[in-house]
């Protein structure tokens, strides 16, 4: 075959429209002649023998892929009768008008990344839960048995009105997370969630509230601009002429459909790129960008330093500052408030006598001072810029503060509501309608609700327990300041007990109690905690549709692409069957209106039916899209074509539209914050300052003393190769990455470390083992080890996985940031071993073309 | 195991008519090829999963391999990445040594691929290769490799780690016209130029590998531009 035949075959193919595609793949590539097709009416005949089945013998169903993971991707499956056998994902061809090869900046394809990819893998995986199974050994130690659904469901319903009964009300602790499902209807969420209507309409609910992920930066979005949906769309990003990426690592965790693509085209038109992070991370090479390496938990700092700069060579936008924002300056202090502090005078150091110079900065950030006036005067004088003040830098002590600070930034630079700026915080941006599950008046129904990162402190010290220890949220139905006395966890999608801070205190923590219930389609470390295991039916396995991740613009059906393995069911029918049990048909028939009770056998019609209700009464009737029900699911996706690009706060800039703040402006001074009188009957317990303030974490490379022992600050980001703990079991990703502590080059040579060698890093708190990759790219005093290893304890509690949260502190900031990133530790050479958790010796030989070192 | 679908007359047979024959490189009338963006790949190895799923390989074997350099001295440093799988050479290395017969080279794209059913598992092919790409299979005693997903090519369609890549940095066309940045592609911008050639990679004199690169600037290998 010539060039141009090739050329001219590809073209043909581009033809090929959805409904052709169908035939194809149901009746072989004759079907592509009857279509009137210039393709040649033969099967390929590329071997000489069949290693394996060709697309177009295979069944194709459109899906994507499930986790809360900065992302969400078409997957398209390839099935022969009921087994997957491969994926693909977005060629194009799938949407209205969609064509092979169409990848337009409009309608981008929504391409899965190396996780979404290695599904078939974790699927299949010989840690997939498959039967439901009660613990016969001690927790933790992983001894279960077989049991039927019956014998288990019954002992958790009779376990539940014992602990209920005995207990009250605040006896069973949901913590559910976002682990199992991003969709609209199979939900694991804290408060959209499953498990949370059920247990709070069972009247037994203790809920954990803030967000493991971002908590300090959502805070930061709801106290300054009023919202979460403080972000752009990812296409914007190419509009920029600067972007700052702020402890920002979109070549790991992707943050969004095409984030990352619409940056390189950026970079295509000539927009600079700066990363502010201890490590020079892979989208600091792929966008060639100014990497500042900065001591991690003193971001606010930094930037206080950026502000002092940027008012003192009069750079600010002074319009903006005075049409949008309260309390920047004195001037922007609202009347009730002028005798209080604002902004700009803290920053000239006007009440502590301490002007925040860039000078000032530069010794507790280790960035110097030159390069922070450098970085201010680039960021005041490029317009438009988007400063990305990430996620990760605010999971710190006074993460918020950092947070807050970047806000102060964008505005007082203009570069809010502006295309090519950038307002996020959180980021989130286009509105999805979300909720296809019954939400009613029962749905997030908590007797308390306590920071969940402070559970186990509750368990452990109950009942001396004070109500500002452990975050208690105001408006719990069992009173004002009951401290919840929990007997029983729940988990759904969540693997929390590995995820969180602290571990060895949870697992104190989780001895005391009498009944832990998970859910799940893999059995996690957690789940090796558990008393009762229910296998749950992964998204391959049930019928919903999913929603982008925080940016993107598109919906994708979840049809059932296989029948649920072994004897898996979903969390929907798990809990209406226990509700069926606990409180027979009114509790039941309430939970789940559309179902009757055999729904634990029969889920098909009623999941259609709460799916076609969503999309015809909210998203055909709210979101302009006429696109019917069926058509949608014959597609598998509908990706929508904005107006104009989506940017947060435009309307607020261009038409005036005030804030949704008390005060309509963009609060660096927050009234809320000022007009509390009594601290600890807020979630928050203790004093949050008005305006956005550099405060002293409690553990960082600048405290002298705490560094005589534990000389190293350890960070611990999100790993590429895993969401959180999912994917861990995956050999597949495990070959492209180990689970390694970073450590600089010169550091490791004074402590005779090499890459590959075995280090134990460790605090007060806990030590674990893994090799050492040493390189240029890290910042001195640093150590870097990514979250979500499996635990893996040696039987003196020592974990051989490498799971960083052995050594993280369980005390949040106040307005709630898990303290993930605030760490000192201390590493050295050992004679233990590492457990990576799968067989090493498989690895490729070239996993690593050259090191240079 | 050995590879239990081997037809030892078959193989016999083969390994005659082999030693019979005159190895002259197969001229193909295309050639196809691979082009990679060494700067702006995040270096995800979504291209890596989509390939082992594809071809359904164990964890060990990798087609596709994504491969990290990095240099420089804190905090001057700098990353890139080099992204190969088989080079589909215009003369493979692997080719004459095949005691069977079982490597060929097709002439109308000049993809190189394995017969595994003649395949004997004697791994020659893997030690020929300058650049890593066989790659055995221990559990069927087989080498096996990229053969640029020759179903899909036959489709109409791009191969699946092209069709993986997130950033757009890799694809296949006439290596010709990749060579003289005449193809329209993703993977180039307007202002970037290829080579045939990069830091650390063997010598393409050796087999004339049909890949092109976007160079990082560290990558550079002096006198050895665009051919």
């Amino acid at each position: 075959m010539s060039g141009q035949d090739w050329q001219d075959k590809l073209k043909s193919a581009l033809k090929m429209d959805r409904r052709s595609f169908l035939k194809t793949t149901a009746v072989g590539s004759a079907a592509i002649a009857a279509g009137g097709l210039t393709l040649k009416p033969k099967e390929a005949q590329a071997f000489a023998y069949e290693p394996y089945p060709r697309d177009n013998d295979l069944t194709t169903v459109v899906t994507s892929c499930a986790h809360n993971c900065g992302s969400r991707h078409m997957l398209v499956a390839h099935k022969k009768g009921d087994v997957i056998v491969r994926l693909s994902t977005d060629d194009g061809r799938y949407q209205k008008g969609g064509e092979f090869g169409k990848d337009t900046f409009e309608e981008p394809q929504l391409r899965a990344c190396l996780r979404g990819r290695s599904y078939r893998s974790r699927l299949y995986s010989q840690e997939r839960l498959l039967y439901p199974m009660v613990r016969t050994g001690a927790r933790g130690e992983g001894k279960f048995k077989r049991a039927s659904w019956d014998a288990a469901l019954d002992h958790v319903a009779g376990k539940m009105e014992e602990l209920k009964s005995k207990y009250g009300p605040t006896a069973l602790l949901d913590q559910s997370y976002a682990g199992a499902s991003y969709g609209v209807l199979h939900k694991s969420d804290q408060i959209e969630g499953l498990l949370g209507r059920f247990l709070g309409m069972y009247g037994c609910r203790t809920s954990s509230w803030s967000v493991p992920s971002y908590e300090g930066t959502k805070f930061s979005s709801r106290i300054t601009f009023g919202t979460i949906e403080d972000g752009n769309e990812d296409d914007t990003f190419a509009h920029a002429k600067l972007i700052i990426m702020w402890g920002w690592n979109p070549a790991y965790t992707f943050h969004g459909g095409n984030t990352f693509y619409y940056m390189r085209m950026a970079k295509q038109q000539g927009c600079k790129f700066v990363l502010v992070d201890p490590q020079y991370t892979d989208s600091a090479s792929a966008y060639d960008a100014w990497w500042i390496p900065i001591r991690p938990n003193t971001d606010a700092a930094m930037m206080a330093g950026m502000v002092h700069h940027i008012f003192a060579n009069n750079w600010q936008d002074q319009n903006f500052i005075n049409k949008f924002t309260q309390g920047m300056d004195a001037g922007t202090m609202p009347d009730w408030a002028k005798d209080k502090e604002n902004f700009r005078d803290y920053i000239f150091g006007k009440y502590d006598n301490t002007p925040k110079t860039p000078e000032w900065a530069a010794e507790i950030c280790g960035v110097s001072a030159d390069d922070i006036k450098k970085l201010a005067q680039l960021y005041a004088t490029t317009k438009p810029a988007a400063l990305k003040a990430s996620w990760a830098p605010g999971r710190n002590a006074y993460g918020e503060q950092y947070n807050r600070m970047a806000a102060a930034l964008q505005a007082m630079t203009g570069n809010i509501g502006i295309l090519g700026g950038c307002a996020e915080g959180i980021g989130k941006a286009w509105h999805a309608e979300g909720v296809a599950y019954p939400y009613d008046e029962f749905a997030n129904v908590f007797y308390e609700s306590i920071k969940s990162d402070r559970w186990a402190h509750c368990v452990l010290n109950y009942p001396n327990v004070k109500r500002e220890d452990i975050g208690l949220w105001p408006g719990g139905k069992a009173g004002d300041g009951v401290i919840p006395d929990i007997r029983g966890i729940f988990w759904q999608g969540s693997d929390w007990f590995n995820q969180l801070t602290n571990i060895n205190k949870e697992i104190k923590a989780i001895n005391k109690l009498d009944l832990v219930v998970c859910n799940d389609s893999t059995i996690t470390p957690s789940g090796l905690y558990a008393d009762v295991l229910l296998p749950v039916a992964t998204h391959f396995e049930r019928h919903d549709v999913a929603l982008p991740w925080y940016k993107g613009h598109y919906y994708i059906h979840r049809p059932k692409v296989i029948e649920p393995l072994g004897e898996s069911k979903t969390d929907f029918q798990i809990y209406t069957e226990l509700a069926y049990r606990l409180g027979g048909e009114q509790f039941g028939k309430r939970y789940n209106p559309k179902a009757n009770r055999d729904y634990f056998q029969h889920d098909d019609a009623v999941d259609n039916a709460y799916l076609q209700e969503w999309w015809e009464h909210k998203v055909m009737a709210h979101q302009h899209v006429e696109m019917s029900w069926e058509e949608f699911q014959k597609r598998g996706v509908y990706k929508f074509k904005l107006d104009r690009p989506h940017v947060a706060f435009q309307d607020n800039v261009e038409k005036g539209v005030p804030w949704p703040t008390a005060s309509g402006k963009i609060e660096i001074f927050s009234g809320q914050l000022a007009q509390y009188d009594d601290w600890t009957k807020t979630a928050y317990g203790h004093e949050i300052p008005a305006i956005p303030k550099w405060i002293v974490p409690w553990e960082y490379l600048g405290d002298k003393e705490k560094t005589v022992k534990h000389p190293f600050h350890l960070i611990s980001p999100h790993p590429r190769h895993r969401t959180h703990s999912i994917f861990n079991n995956v050999g597949w990703l495990r070959e492209t990455y180990s689970q390694e502590v970073t450590i600089n080059a010169s550091d490791a040579k004074k402590l005779g470390i090499k890459t590959g060698d075995t280090v134990e890093v460790f605090n007060d708190r806990g030590k674990v083992v893994v090799p050492a990759y040493v390189t240029e790219r890290c910042m001195p005093g640093v150590l870097v080890l990514h979250e979500g290893a499996w635990l893996d304890l040696d039987e003196n509690g020592i974990d051989r996985s490498g799971n960083p949260d052995m050594l993280t502190l369980d005390e949040p900031s106040p307005a709630g940031s898990f303290a993930y990133n605030t760490v000192l530790a201390n590493v050295q050479k050992t004679d233990l071993a590492h457990k990576p958790g799968w067989d090493q010796l498989s690895t490729a030989r070239s996993h690593v073309f050259r090191r240079d070192l | 195991m050995a590879n239990e679908t081997l037809d030892k007359a078959k193989v016999k047979e083969a390994v005659q008519r082999r030693k019979k024959e005159t190895y002259t490189p197969v001229i193909p009338v295309q050639q196809f090829g691979f082009v990679h963006n060494n700067v702006d790949c995040i270096g995800c190895r979504a291209c890596e999963i989509a390939c082992k799923d594809k071809n359904g390989l164990a964890p060990g074997p990798r087609f596709r391999r994504v491969m990290y350099v990095e240099g420089g001295t804190y905090p001057d440093v700098y990353a890139y990445k080099v992204n190969m799988s088989c080079n589909h050479c215009a003369e493979p290395a692997c080719l004459p040594t095949c005691p069977t017969g079982a490597i060929f080279k097709r002439v109308k794209d000049g993809i190189v691929d394995i017969d595994s059913s003649l395949c004997i598992g004697c791994r020659r092919c893997e030690a020929a290769c300058p650049f890593g790409a066989p790659q055995f299979i221990p559990d069927q005693n087989i080498v096996s490799k990229c053969n640029m997903c020759v179903d899909e090519i036959d489709a109409g369609r791009k191969p699946y780690c092209v069709q993986a890549c997130m950033m757009r940095v890799l694809d296949i066309g006439p290596i010709d016209q990749l060579r003289a940045g005449t193809y329209p592609t993703k993977a180039v911008a307007p202002h970037e130029k290829v080579v045939r050639q990069v830091k650390s990679m063997a010598n393409p004199e050796l087999t004339n590998p049909s890949i092109v690169f976007v160079p990082h600037s560290k990558g550079i290998v002096e006198d050895k531009g665009a051919k």
